[in-house]
Order: structure tokens, then C-alpha cells, then sequence
């Protein structure tokens, strides 16, 4: 490929990234736990690919920017340890700039208000499954990629925590036969 | 004595298999044979077809609860590769 700075690598580079920077931010969210470090982690993560461009064959976009966002994460983290390995359960997540609507809130509120305590009371490893394929919109592979797992392990975490959900979300009445 | 008609062997899965492959069926990750084994049982069992009702409408609800991304944040980072096409990463 054509190094950057070139105007046809840069078409190609910005061809590439653009459709997928709302499922970045989605990751970035749940990698980092709130919007504004979502976005310093998805600008680092743009920064990497945009140096490595030709290094990468053109294949599975999504997949090779979810890897250079986790690389990018983990960097992150060391850099700003201790005080960024907060436990989910204690430290819960900024709520007031997710841009969410009154709208949003209509369709079941009861059952909407409990899954988010069940999310929250969720061990990080399952809520992360759970966020990056049901909430993210992520395959089993993408989240294996973001996750630096196996797709089995993915699959195991997200079935698990599922199911965990399910269980706490019992007694809110979410059932197949509710009506 | 119709209830002796027996399916193909890809056809035919026991509850317990269903169980087994359910959630990665409604996340359409299973092969297409599997799956339109899958779908079938779940059309004329009861009981896996309220299971998976169930996992669908935990899936719908996570869906709603996503939080949208702030309009404003894909912005920025439009503008950003906009500009690290400008002037390189230096
Ligand atoms: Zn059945």
C-alpha cells in the first residue's frame, strides 16, 4: 500500500474508518466505562491504524481496528493505573452525557430500569460480552477481536451472562408468555 | 401412524440440543443447516419457543438500553480523521 500523506492512501483511509466510528465509540464505551475516555481511546485507536494503513491487506476493517483499539486499551490502562482499574460494581457509570431520550424509556420501563441493575451487578468479564455483542451490535468474532479471546471463551462469557441476566430479571416479569 | 414419520437426522434435534445452541442461533452465528434445524424445532415445540421468546426480548431490551452515541463525539472524530488525512500523523 501507499504510504500516508498520500492523497489516495488517505481517501482509502478515511473509506475505512468513517462507517465504523459509531461501532468504535459502542466498544470504546464499554472498554473504558464512560464517553469522554470512549472518544480519547477511539482518537488513539484512529491515530495507530492511520501509522499502520499499509500494513494492513484491506480485509475485515473492523476486525483490525478492534484490534489495534484493544493494543491502544491496554496501553491506556497501564499508563493510568491504579485508579483506572475501577470495579464496575463500585464505581458506576456516568449516566448524564449518554445522549439517551425520554423516548427511549417508553417501550417496558420497568424491565428497562431493572436490566440496568442487573447489568451493573453483572462480573465485568460477562457485562463486557454482553455489551459488545448485544448493545454494540458486535459478531462473535469482532467481540473476540476487541476482546483478545477466543470466540468460545466470548461465547461462553456472553451465554453466561445471559443467563445470569435472566435470572435476576425473573421477578420484572420478563417472560416468552408475559401477555 | 404419522407420528413415526422420521426427519432427516439434520432436522430432528432434541430439546436438549436446542438448549445447547439456542442463544447462538438468535445471534445468527449458526450454520444455515443448523439453523433452519433450529428454527423449525422452535416453530412446533412450546416450550423452546417461550425460551427462546424470552432470550429474544432480553436481547430487544439490551438493544433499547444501548445509549446512542453523542452526535456531537462522531463529529470530533470525523473532523479528526479529516484532519490526520490533511496533515499526516506526523
Ligand atoms: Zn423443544
Amino acid at each position: 500500500m501507499v504510504p500516508p500523506g498520500d492523497g489516495a492512501a488517505d481517501e482509502a483511509f478515511e473509506r475505512l474508518v468513517v462507517p465504523e466510528l459509531d461501532v468504535l465509540m459502542r466498544v470504546a464505551r464499554s472498554l473504558s466505562g464512560n464517553t469522554a475516555d470512549a472518544e480519547d481511546l477511539v482518537q488513539e485507536t484512529l491515530l495507530r491504524a492511520y501509522r499502520s494503513i499499509e500494513r494492513f491487506d484491506g480485509r475485515y476493517p473492523r476486525a483490525w481496528l478492534l484490534t489495534i483499539m484493544r493494543n491502544a486499551n491496554i496501553n491506556r490502562a497501564r499508563r493510568r493505573r491504579p485508579q483506572l482499574q475501577r470495579d464496575p460494581d463500585t464505581a458506576p457509570e456516568e449516566v448524564a452525557d449518554d445522549g439517551r431520550s425520554a423516548e427511549d424509556d417508553v417501550v417496558d420501563p420497568v424491565l428497562d430500569a431493572a436490566l440496568d441493575d442487573a447489568l451493573a451487578a453483572l462480573p465485568l468479564v460477562y457485562r463486557r460480552a454482553v455489551e459488545l455483542v448485544d448493545m454494540a451490535g458486535l459478531s462473535y468474532r469482532e467481540a473476540a477481536e476487541a476482546l483478545g479471546v477466543r470466540q468460545g471463551t466470548v461465547m461462553s462469557r456472553l451465554h453466561r451472562g445471559r443467563q445470569r441476566l435472566r435470572e435476576r430479571l425473573a421477578a420484572t416479569g420478563l417472560e416468552g408468555d408475559r401477555t | 401412524m404419522t407420528r413415526l414419520i422420521r426427519r432427516r437426522v439434520p432436522d430432528h434435534l432434541s430439546c436438549r440440543q436446542v438448549a445447547k445452541v439456542l442463544q447462538t442461533h438468535l445471534d445468527g452465528e449458526l450454520d444455515d443447516e443448523t439453523a433452519s434445524a433450529v428454527a423449525e424445532h422452535l416453530e412446533m415445540c412450546r416450550r423452546c419457543g417461550l425460551e427462546a421468546a424470552t432470550y429474544i426480548e432480553l436481547k430487544e431490551a439490551l438493544a433499547r438500553r444501548a445509549a446512542p452515541v453523542p452526535t456531537a463525539s462522531l463529529e470530533r472524530l470525523r473532523s479528526f480523521v479529516a484532519e490526520l488525512d490533511a496533515h499526516g500523523a506526523e
